[in-house]
């Protein structure tokens, strides 16, 4: 018994390559058309002809399957994966991050890392731009809302402003 | 016989000749020339005086004669004149005297007649007259009659006014009254929403401070403040949070 076996879709490990859930779709298609070639090649073995063993696959899925120590050679392993994938991208958590200029990858694969490390370790980041958040993050988790923008921190501190304004009032 | 030739001698003709031209030399020629020119003019101023003579001896006469021949023409005229005039003025007479006789008759008829048209006309003016004065005297009765009920409706009218307007009179006085008294309660209230209203601006001012601040912040960093750049303190703020987003992740 090999360890996909063991594992379910909540014990996988993603790689900080795999940053959104389009991330981990596309990691799927790419397992799924390895899988579809590695059928063929059984199925061309088994009738005589020569193959190919060189495979290509993109980098997230063989790092996820290098973090995850997974071999995709045995063809059931194979489809259990990619059911166990499926799911996983049904139920991974999702916490959609809107930013206040666009979001370079590294910075992305940065705060995936870090909320994998504190939060969640399968959480997956949804991408937003808004101009108007001045600096900082909003971030929409299932229930709840945290407004961490420098928007929201002029509003609360606008106490500060009425106070110091005032005292120039006072003053003049 | 040339001794014998014997010298031509004179004729008397040619002797007269000769002596006729000795006497009548140039000088007595025209001796003679200017003895017949002042003979001539005698002879002719004669004539000449004897001719004017004759010529008004026949002028007088003349004229004597033509003047007495035209008195006896007018004379004439005169009379063939004024026996014409007497029958003329005889026949214009008869001819006046007709014509105004004629016209006497006519003028007579037309007299008549038109004093019957005047007869018929008075009688029809007096009919008029007496229906106008009927007419008349039956609207003076109506127009009386209005004029004393229009005076009445007037009186009434005037009193009514006079009503109204002491009422008008008086709602004017309690109107300023009012009107003073609501100036001074406007004045009241406009100072009061005044002083509301500067509350109120100031009160907005200092609430959409945070948002003026926003936007000048938002102005003055534009696109330069990058996500990498801000990377350091979000993960700051996700620390600072860390424990509220994995509680709702956990839910």
């Amino acid at each position: 018994m090999s360890e996909i076996q063991e594992k379910t879709y909540s014990d996988f490990v993603l790689p900080a390559n795999i940053v959104s859930k389009v991330d981990l779709a596309r990691m799927i298609s790419d397992l799924e058309r390895v899988d579809n070639e590695l059928t063929e090649i059984e199925v061309r073995k088994k009738a005589g002809a020569k193959t190919d063993p060189n495979l290509t696959m993109s980098d997230q899925l063989a790092e996820f399957l290098d973090q995850n120590k997974l071999d995709i050679h045995d063809d059931h392993e194979r489809s259990r994966l990619i059911k166990q994938l499926h799911v996983l991208k049904e139920h991974v958590p999702v916490i959609h991050v809107t930013f206040s200029a666009p979001a370079d990858p590294e910075s992305l694969q940065e705060i995936a890392h870090w909320m994998r490390q504190s939060v969640h370790p399968q959480v997956v980041i949804s991408a937003g731009l808004q101009p108007s958040l001045i600096a900082g993050v909003y971030l929409r988790t299932p229930n709840k809302v945290h407004d961490l923008s420098l928007r929201t921190k002029l509003r609360q501190s606008s106490g500060l402003l009425v106070k110091e304004l005032e005292a120039l009032r006072g003053t003049n | 016989m040339g001794l014998f030739q014997q010298k031509k001698r004179k004729t008397p003709q040619d002797q007269v000749v000769e002596e006729v031209k000795s006497l009548f030399d140039n000088e007595f020629r025209e001796q003679l020339r200017e003895h017949g020119r002042l003979y001539f003019e005698r002879v002719i101023n004669e004539n000449a005086a004897l001719f004017k003579q004759d010529l008004d001896a026949t002028v007088a006469h003349i004229n004597t004669e033509l003047r007495q021949h035209i008195a006896r023409q007018l004379d004439n005229q005169f009379t063939q004149i004024n026996q014409v005039n007497t029958e003329l003025r005889k026949h214009i007479t008869d001819q006046l005297d007709k014509q105004f006789i004629e016209y006497s008759h006519t003028m007579k008829e037309a007299q008549e007649m038109a004093l019957r048209t005047l007869e018929k006309s008075a009688d029809a003016l007096k009919e008029q007259h007496q229906a106008l004065s009927a007419a008349l005297e039956r609207s003076v009765a109506k127009q009386d009659a209005m004029l004393t009920s229009a005076v009445e409706e007037n009186k009434n009218h005037i009193e009514e006014m006079k009503a109204a307007h002491q009422a008008a009179v008086q709602s004017l006085t309690q109107s300023v009254e009012a009107l003073k008294e609501q100036q001074t309660q406007l004045s009241a209230l406009l100072d009061k929403s005044i002083a509301q209203q500067q509350d109120l601006i100031i009160e907005t001012f200092m609430n959409n401070m945070a948002r003026v601040v926003e936007h000048y912040v938002l102005g003055a960093l534009g696109d330069q403040y990058d996500v990498k750049a801000q990377l350091p303190s979000i993960i700051q703020q996700l620390e600072e949070n860390k424990k509220e987003i994995a509680d709702d992740m956990k839910l």
